[in-house]
């Protein structure tokens, strides 16, 4: 993304969030927007990130669904008078191998049905994630590689 | 009218927030374990006390606070599960035992593989 | 029935329901028995102070309230993150031998666990 889209980015950011459209305010917001992203330009390498929107936004869907879905889940187990649990911490080969696209699935993972993503192993290969019924692993491994993995690659590949 | 509704639509989100907020305390307190207590905390509580936010926004019938709660909302979301993330490496580090309903720990698995190679 | 009284009465049954749930999480903070359960409970606990923080919001009118519950969950985070730090620098030590019982250690855990487990029988 270029900067200066950036910048309007954060200065409509804050438009919205301090809820005055005036000139003075667009301008506060402009300078705040450059000054952050100035702050945080040596951590971010331009890395030909392609952005496709759609599939951005049907990952949000997704990722919404899968939420709402999780937190359902969770309540029903814990509400049931007989808890039936198989926990147990699998390993998940990573296909994706940008930081940022392991941190978004490391987060994506932990607030879908459960699951919890631990560990990233030191080479970044694999990632550890804990289930609350990990009596079928290879099952999970499909489901994640399936779903948010594959979601993710189409999003910014 | 539309008041009605709208005071329908925010009670039901309260009362929705209230219970998952309370079965995710329930399930912090019930399940057998620091890493399953986690899955309780990090769910059904950002889901639970994001509901909340996010009724407390459409009530106000102001933009700006509903921007800004929307933008409490996906910070919670953010943040919640990189928390559980650390406390959960960190548990397991340190070597904060698994329940005894575990099956599998592949993590364990693959230390002790490199701890011997070491 | 007024859209008053229906809010007003979700925010009383939401605020009920969070009190058991604030009663629930220190619960588990007073009871441990492993310092990462205690922090996991103090997490929720933040959290719920949010939502408590939130219901007041609607049931004062005072939006202002939503900047003071985002504020929160800030700090909130920002202690979990130094708590799981601290975790992973002090390791179990940091616990009291106290929590070795309920949750065995490496060392002697084993044993401890096979006698816990002929006593039950």
């Amino acid at each position: 993304m270029r900067p200066a889209f950036t910048v309007a980015l954060f200065a409509l950011a804050w438009l919205a969030v301090s809820g005055s459209f005036t000139i003075p305010n667009l301008l506060l917001g402009l300078v705040a927007g450059g000054l952050s992203l100035a702050l945080i330009r040596d951590h971010i390498r331009p890395d030909g990130r392609r952005v496709r929107p759609l599939k951005l936004l049907s990952l949000v869907l997704l990722f919404i669904k899968e939420l709402a879905l999780s937190a359902w889940k969770v309540a029903v187990l814990v509400a049931s008078p007989k808890m039936v649990l198989k926990p147990g911490i699998f390993a998940f080969p990573l296909t994706v191998d940008r930081d940022f696209e392991i941190t978004l699935l490391a987060n994506l993972i932990t607030l879908t049905p459960g699951t919890l993503s631990v560990d990233v192993s030191v080479d970044r290969k694999v990632l550890y994630v804990h289930a609350l019924d990990c009596s079928d692993p290879v099952g999970a491994r499909r489901d994640i590689a399936g779903g948010f993995e594959k979601k993710i690659l189409e999003a910014f590949r | 009218m539309l008041d009605l509704v709208l005071a329908v639509i925010v009670a039901v989100m309260l009362v929705a927030g209230g219970v998952f907020t309370f079965l995710a305390a329930l399930g912090i307190v019930r399940l057998p374990d620091v890493y399953t207590r986690m899955h309780a905390a990090s769910k059904a509580g950002t889901v639970g006390s994001g509901l909340m936010l996010f009724a407390a926004g459409i009530h106000s019938l102001d933009a700006a606070i509903f921007t800004r709660a929307l933008a409490g909302f996906v910070f919670f979301v953010l943040t919640a599960p990189i928390a559980a993330h650390l406390i959960a490496r960190a548990a397991h580090e340190a070597g904060y035992r698994l329940s005894r309903h575990t099956v599998l720990d592949e993590m364990r698995d693959a230390r002790e593989r490199s701890n011997k190679k070491r | 029935m007024g859209a008053e009284t229906v809010i007003s009465a979700a925010a009383t049954f939401a605020l009920f329901l969070m009190c058991a749930a604030f009663f629930l999480t220190a619960y588990r903070v007073v009871k441990g028995p492993t310092l990462p359960d205690r922090i996991v409970a103090l997490d929720m606990l933040v959290a719920i102070a949010i939502g408590f923080i939130a219901v007041l919001a609607i049931r004062t009118g005072f939006n202002l309230y939503i900047d003071i519950a985002i504020a929160l969950g800030l700090v909130g985070f920002l202690a979990t993150v130094a708590f799981a730090r601290f975790v992973l620098r002090q390791g179990m030590e940091a616990d009291e031998p106290a929590a070795e019982g309920e949750n065995p250690g490496r060392r002697g855990g084993r044993q401890r666990k096979a006698a816990k487990a002929r006593r039950r029988r």
